[in-house]
């Protein structure tokens, strides 16, 4: 047995079999005992009524998967030279434990956020933690992944889950449609990608990224067999399907629908993790498969068509972002925003070796971020009021100013100002595609932030600036310590990354991706 | 090669005739008297009414769904069955945890009460 | 190689007009059900590439592989998207697409 083996995919394996303990744990426990007019009765499910215990649980075990690939980070992943045998299914390197840590810090937080959502809106459901659970393993292998093969498989596992989740809230019309949405749209996605890499098989002979680029690198030579306009089909399509997860215009329609429809925790885990995850393996795909220089030459190659990707996914969701009464659609619409500037080192990554460490800074800070935005919504809202419109919100800080102060915070950092995560995270952005000589899409990506920084001040002019209209109902923050605490780490990230960020831009740094 | 298979293409003879048989002796030995009574879909007294768009229980899309899932499994089963020599304890020890994964999951069915008819 | 190339290209053909008709099925019908089963015709034609392909990239069973992870996987797909549609049909007792219109701002 080789235990190199075991010891690199430890991340992995170790959220996985918790996740399978929380499922045993959640359907054999000790059922909830109603009270009220079914007073003495035994709930016929037992994960019902026990979100407490069920959200902690799954809060330690991805908190222990984010521990344990810090500690292999440590090891270093160069050490354990069996791994390799892995390859090309799980790729352990420094970039895939950097992700298992953000998708494991990403989950960990939306798992304290459902514990204090879950009971307060009567959505008491056990499920949803073992799926979060299984949902966060799909995410990390997608970006461990190396293969198509094992792409796919770590896809559909990170997105059943998270259809289940969407429509966890089942008597409702409003999720359901959501679920319903997201997961005809999500299907037809994977498998256009799907398509995309069974052609790249058949022009290269391989599945994974690696033998893909080598066969793509062979083109124009007498001795290759690569189709050539076989490979450019198939990028199209690995792509299209890619810009479908990564909710990017002109891919984006099912975003702000589901968003909406899903109950908030899951709203913030897709936005979190579902996102950084495909960001990963977009990432390996283009660089490790699709790097060749004349795939990759500016003009002609796929950069052009992120690059168009990433402009009108900031133009687009910036315009309507702010035309939404619902924050919960605006925060919908900041998130394909955000996927937009993102993009931008995405397409600064094949020009400089600055392009891929500034994505994987963006995703930390935009992680951190948005959790805390839909922590601090949660936060303010309580049984039969969820806070969802700006004017729930009038007047909360001076009613509740804390809850309103944490709010500001996380909505700042979302516009990029200083001496917030999300300035650093958009200046490293940008800086990497200044270095790459991409001066159009940073103008274009500053004029965007500016535009952006309107909807998210103007939450917080509602909040300290506007009166409540009489007899509105009034947001009143619920108490619960698994919000408080998911926000508090949220904030430290937050303000680590914006006053000190030269330690995460190290380890980001560090786990960059390089071609060939 | 023929050899190998001849009893199997016996026994599918041997089927097909006991089946023909059974099929076509009820049809040519069988007394025939048919009335419109006999001839109606159900034969239970009135007229039978939406036959054609009757409503399934969710009892059913539920096992039909827990039994594509659990079925499609043995995809896998079959390769490993093929060469389980060959891949040896690596391959049993693979193929064990993959069985215990399904196995939680049909414990957590149960439990859950997915598996229950009547309820 | 010549009559073994005919042969994939006509494998090929098949499967890109199956994979067609499935997109054209997702983007145009309105049945979800008849929208999930574009889905499963657009995944099984790219297990008929692969196959195909197979043929071709001799040495290795890596397509076949493939397929046999995509009929599993599909499987679980479906599995999750019938009791989503069932979902929505109780609550709704439709199964149109277009009758899902309350997300709209």
């Amino acid at each position: 047995m080789n235990f190199d083996i075991l010891l690199a995919v430890s991340p992995i394996l170790a959220v996985a079999i918790g996740g399978l303990l929380l499922m045993l744990a959640e359907a054999f426990g000790k059922p909830m005992v109603l009270t009220g007019p079914q007073a003495g009765l035994v709930s016929t499910d037992a994960g019902a009524g026990r979100s407490d215990e069920l959200a902690l649980g799954s809060a330690v075990i991805l908190f222990a998967g984010a521990l344990i690939s810090v500690a292999l980070w440590k090891v270093g992943p160069e050490s354990l030279p069996g791994a390799a045998a892995l390859a090309p299914y799980l790729i352990i390197d420094r970039f895939t434990l950097f992700f298992c840590f953000l998708l494991c810090l990403g989950g960990g937080l939306a798992s304290l956020l459902a514990g204090g959502y879950l009971p307060e809106h009567n959505l008491d459901r056990g499920e949803f933690f073992p799926l979060l659970v299984f949902s966060t393993v799909g995410a990390m292998a997608v970006a461990a992944s190396g293969d198509f093969l094992s792409f796919f498989v770590a896809l559909e596992t990170m997105s059943l889950g998270v259809y289940c989740m969407i429509g966890l809230r089942r008597g409702n019309l409003r999720a359901s449609e959501a679920s319903l949405k997201y997961f005809l749209l999500g299907s037809f996605a994977a498998a256009l990608t799907l398509m995309g890499g069974a052609l790249l098989y058949g022009a290269t002979g391989h599945t994974d990224f690696v033998g893909i680029g080598q066969g793509i690198a062979t083109i124009g030579k007498s001795t290759s067999a690569v189709n050539a306009p076989l490979v450019l089909v198939a990028v199209a399509l690995v792509i299209a399907g890619l810009a479908f997860k990564i909710s990017a215009v002109p891919f984006h329609m099912w975003t702000p629908d589901a968003y909406e429809g899903a109950p908030t925790p899951t709203t913030t885990y897709m936005s979190v993790a579902v996102k950084s995850a495909a960001f990963a393996v977009l990432l390996r795909i283009l660089v490790i498969g699709f790097g060749d220089p004349r795939l990759a030459s500016w003009g002609t190659g796929w950069p052009t068509i992120v690059a168009w990707l990433s402009v009108l996914s900031m133009i687009v969701a910036n315009v309507i972002a702010g035309r939404q009464e619902s924050v919960k659609r605006m925060l919908a619409y900041s998130s394909i925003a955000h996927a937009g500037y993102t993009l931008i080192g995405v397409v600064a990554t094949m020009h400089s070796g600055q392009g891929t460490p500034s994505v994987l800074f963006y995703l930390l800070t935009y992680t951190v971020s948005t959790v805390g935005a839909f922590g601090a919504l949660i936060l303010c809202g309580r049984r039969g009021a969820e806070a969802v419109s700006y004017e729930d919100l009038a007047g909360l800080g001076k009613r509740h100013p804390a809850a309103a102060l944490a709010f500001s915070l996380f909505l700042l950092s979302l516009a990029g100002v200083p001496p917030t995560a999300g300035f650093f995270g958009k200046l490293y952005v940008f800086s990497a595609a200044v270095d790459s000589q991409l001066n159009v899409l940073v103008v274009i990506g500053l004029l965007n932030s500016v535009i952006g920084a309107y909807y998210y001040l103007r939450v917080m002019v509602y909040m300290y600036m506007r009166e409540p209209e009489p007899g509105a109902p009034l947001a009143t923050p619920m108490r619960s310590g698994f919000v408080v605490a998911a926000l508090i780490v949220a904030a430290v990230f937050v303000l680590v990354c914006g006053i000190l960020p030269n330690t995460s831009l190290d380890v980001a740094a560090a786990a960059g991706l390089s071609h060939g | 090669m023929l050899q190998t298979y001849l009893p199997m293409f016996v026994m599918f003879a041997i089927v097909l005739v006991i089946s023909s048989v059974m099929f076509f002796g009820g049809q040519l030995i069988g007394p025939k008297n048919p009335n419109p009574e006999k001839l109606s879909p159900f034969e239970c007294g009135n007229d039978s009414e939406g036959a054609k768009n009757t409503k399934l229980s969710v009892k059913f899309y539920l096992t039909a769904i827990l039994f594509v899932v659990f079925d499609i499994e043995v995809v896998f089963m079959y390769p490993w069955a093929t060469l389980f020599k060959t891949l040896g304890w690596n391959g049993f020890a693979t193929m064990f945890s993959f069985i215990v994964a399904l196995v939680v999951g049909l414990a957590y069915c149960w439990k859950k009460g997915a598996l229950e008819w009547e309820s | 190689m010549s009559s073994l190339g005919y042969v994939i290209e006509q494998y090929i053909m098949l499967s890109g007009a199956l994979f067609t008709l499935g997109c054209i099925g997702f983007l145009v019908r309105r049945n979800v059900l008849v929208q999930l089963m574009s889905i499963e015709l657009m995944l099984n034609s790219v297990n008929l590439t692969l196959v195909a392909y197979n043929r071709m990239h001799t040495g290795d069973l890596n397509g076949q592989v493939f397929a046999f992870f995509i009929i599993a996987v599909a499987a679980a797909e479906v599995a999750v998207g019938l009791a989503i549609v069932l979902a929505f049909y109780r609550l709704k007792s439709s199964v149109q697409s277009d009758e899902a219109d309350q997300l709209r701002h």
